[in-house]
């Protein structure tokens, strides 16, 4: 992919990161911040957290978190 | 008339029998310990009190009004604490307590006002956490909150010093006692010390009725035991008295401990001036002459039993 | 009514509170963004899987194919992840009891059943205009020339199939008291509609139709009228299942 090609892309490609990347950091804080977890561990659901885009975190909050 | 009236309740569970004609009548401005074991049914009594839980037929009234199972009219009336009282954990004390006022239909300074005296009163005014981080004390003193949120005429808290520490269940008996003469106080318990530190009323539930029901001094009348403990200087003059030939009776029952003498009398006609007349008569002068109180788990015992 | 109110504003809370909302919001604006792109790169993926030698000629991306990747994504994904966030709707206020203390102080369980389904739909609502924003936004930046028809009325049946999935998902909820039995009962739900439809004079009132015709009515190959009776049939039933939802929480006993 050359230049051109990815300044085309840029309007799509800007906020798709921004999206992601809100997405793992907000997942993430709560990850840590409260070690409580339904199952799994720490390490685990960091990793699925920052590593598995978009539906790492939205399967975190929807079956991971623990009660408060 | 009472605030609260139960007639004739009977509730099973398949074909377990949980109350079988319960009758109770709480008056107004009393504090009323509802006892009884675990499993008596005090739970499902409350429970159906607030039209949570469908009785199979009975019926109960709460301020003149007929509790109805689903949408009960008579819960506005009512304030009530569960025994491990939910909250959403997301949410800090003062959002919590005006969630329950808006839903109670109070107006927005009268929630603000109301919510802060309350949390000044169970002792949780500046606590800004999230109820998520609750301890279990902290939790039942909230539940007390958002009970008396809206002026209840009637206050229900299932056993709410269960699960507590000494500590904290002092300081639970102590808000129920400030809230009295707001509001009439239903509380379920099987800690018999707890109501003998703050109610005036009690009922026992056994066997899916009242055993018992009354004012406390009223059942401690009733069910006085005739005997009397005697404490004497030396174990000789105790047992001198044992063995008094006017003692030797069928109706009296002796027991001695050391220099303590209990007297059982079965005859009520028969009283304190006939053991005074003995012991003149020989002559003995004890240490203490005390009328054997019936303590309050005696007469659980005894009714339960 | 100020107990409906009050509930609402619980629910919102919530959902906001619980991060569930913000996850609705970035995965359906991912989805909006996304559709217009993968519609323009589709001919350069297909042609990096093909070795030399095969010609195959694939026609221009055009508008038609971000709408087909939108009403895809969102009937198929979108959905899915709407029922999964929404499956606890009503399961974990029953097994945590946090409901008894509102209920005892006046609030009605009828307010209760519909402040939960007005919350879940205005989420909706707000997922599928910002998804169709997007999507809309970036098909008129990438392919200026597209004509379409029907757009907006596919979207609304592609809506209303949220709302009747979501009234379905209540029921469920209610009737079974836990979240796995509610998506499973959802689940059958959508599973029989989709067999009903191979009944041929079914398809004209099966509520499936909402979520499987948007192409046809975009490309205009179908009648919106053929989807009248349709969205007829879909809000009866979705009203329907609401009201068994009340109707079954008033009798149940917490």
């Amino acid at each position: 992919m050359d230049l051109a090609t990815l300044k085309e892309y840029l309007p799509f490609l800007v906020p798709l990161v921004i999206a992601q990347l809100a997405l793992a950091i907000t997942a993430l804080v709560h990850v840590l911040r409260h070690p409580r977890y339904r199952f799994g561990n720490k390490v685990m659901w960091v990793l699925v957290v920052l590593f598995i885009q978009f539906i790492g975190p939205a399967l975190y909050f929807a079956f991971g978190r623990g009660e408060e | 008339m009472g605030v609260l009236e139960i007639k004739q309740l009977y509730k099973s569970f398949g074909n377990r029998e949980v109350l079988k004609g319960l009758d109770m009548d709480v008056p107004e401005h009393s504090i009323f310990g509802f006892v009884g074991q675990n499993g008596a049914g005090k739970t499902t009594t409350m429970k159906i009190i607030l039209g949570l839980l469908k009785p199979d037929s009975g019926s109960v009234t709460v301020c003149g009004e007929k509790v109805t199972y689903g949408e009960s009219k008579a819960n506005r009336h009512i304030g009530f604490l569960p025994d491990v009282p939910e909250f959403y954990g997301y949410m800090n004390p003062m959002e919590y307590l005006k969630l329950c006022g808006e839903i109670a239909g109070l107006s927005k300074t009268r929630i603000k006002s109301k919510s802060e005296e309350l949390l000044e009163l169970v002792g949780l005014k500046d606590q800004k956490k999230r109820i998520g981080g609750f301890s279990r004390g902290m939790k039942q003193r909230l539940g007390i909150a958002q009970a008396l949120l809206n002026e209840p005429k009637l206050l229900i808290c299932d056993e709410p010093t269960s699960a507590l520490d000494p500590i904290g269940r002092k300081e639970i008996l102590d808000i129920l006692l400030a809230a009295k003469g707001k509001t009439t106080i239903v509380f379920s318990t099987h800690i018999l010390s707890d109501v003998e530190r703050i109610c005036d009323r009690i009922a026992v539930l056994h066997d899916g009725k009242l055993a018992l029901c009354g004012t406390l001094s009223e059942i401690k009348e009733r069910h006085r035991l005739h005997g009397f403990i005697l404490e004497f200087e030396s174990e000789e003059t105790a047992s001198c008295f044992e063995n008094a030939e006017e003692l030797k009776q069928p109706l009296i029952s002796l027991s001695r401990d050391g220099s303590t003498v209990k007297v059982l009398m079965k005859d009520c006609d028969m009283d304190g001036h006939f053991l005074l007349g003995v012991l003149s008569q020989k002559r003995i002068v004890p240490l203490k002459f005390a009328v054997m109180e019936p303590t309050l788990e005696s007469l659980f015992i005894e009714v339960v039993r | 009514m100020k107990g409906y109110l009050a509930f609402l504003k619980k629910e919102l809370f919530e959902y906001a509170k619980t991060y569930k909302l913000f996850i609705m919001l970035i995965i359906f604006a991912v989805f909006g963004i996304t559709n217009p792109l993968i519609a323009k790169l589709m001919p350069e993926i297909v042609k990096s899987f093909i070795t030399d030698g095969v010609v195959i000629t694939l026609p221009e991306p055009s508008a038609y194919d971000a709408w087909t990747q939108f009403f895809k994504n969102a009937t198929q994904m979108g959905l899915i992840v709407m029922v999964i966030l929404f499956s606890g709707v009503l399961s974990s206020e029953l097994s945590k009891g946090t409901l008894i203390n509102l209920l005892t102080k006046g609030l009605f369980r009828t307010a209760v059943i519909l402040s939960k389904y007005t919350c879940m739909v205005l989420v909706w609502t707000i997922s599928i205009v910002l998804c169709f924003g997007l999507t809309y936004g970036y098909t008129v930046y990438l392919f200026p020339q597209g004509e379409t028809s029907n757009l907006l009325f596919s979207v609304f049946c592609l809506w209303l199939f949220g709302l009747f999935l979501l009234a379905a998902l209540l029921f469920s909820a209610t009737l079974t008291g836990n979240s796995y039995g509610g998506l499973l009962i959802t689940g059958a739900v959508v599973v029989v509609c989709m067999i009903m439809n191979i009944i041929p004079n079914v398809h004209r009132y099966n509520p499936i139709s909402l979520a499987t015709d948007n192409m046809g009515l975009v490309l205009n190959s179908i009648e919106a009228s053929s989807l009248y009776s349709t969205i007829m049939i879909s809000c009866l039933l979705s009203l329907i299942f609401v009201s068994l939802s009340i109707v079954i929480f008033r009798k149940k006993q917490l």
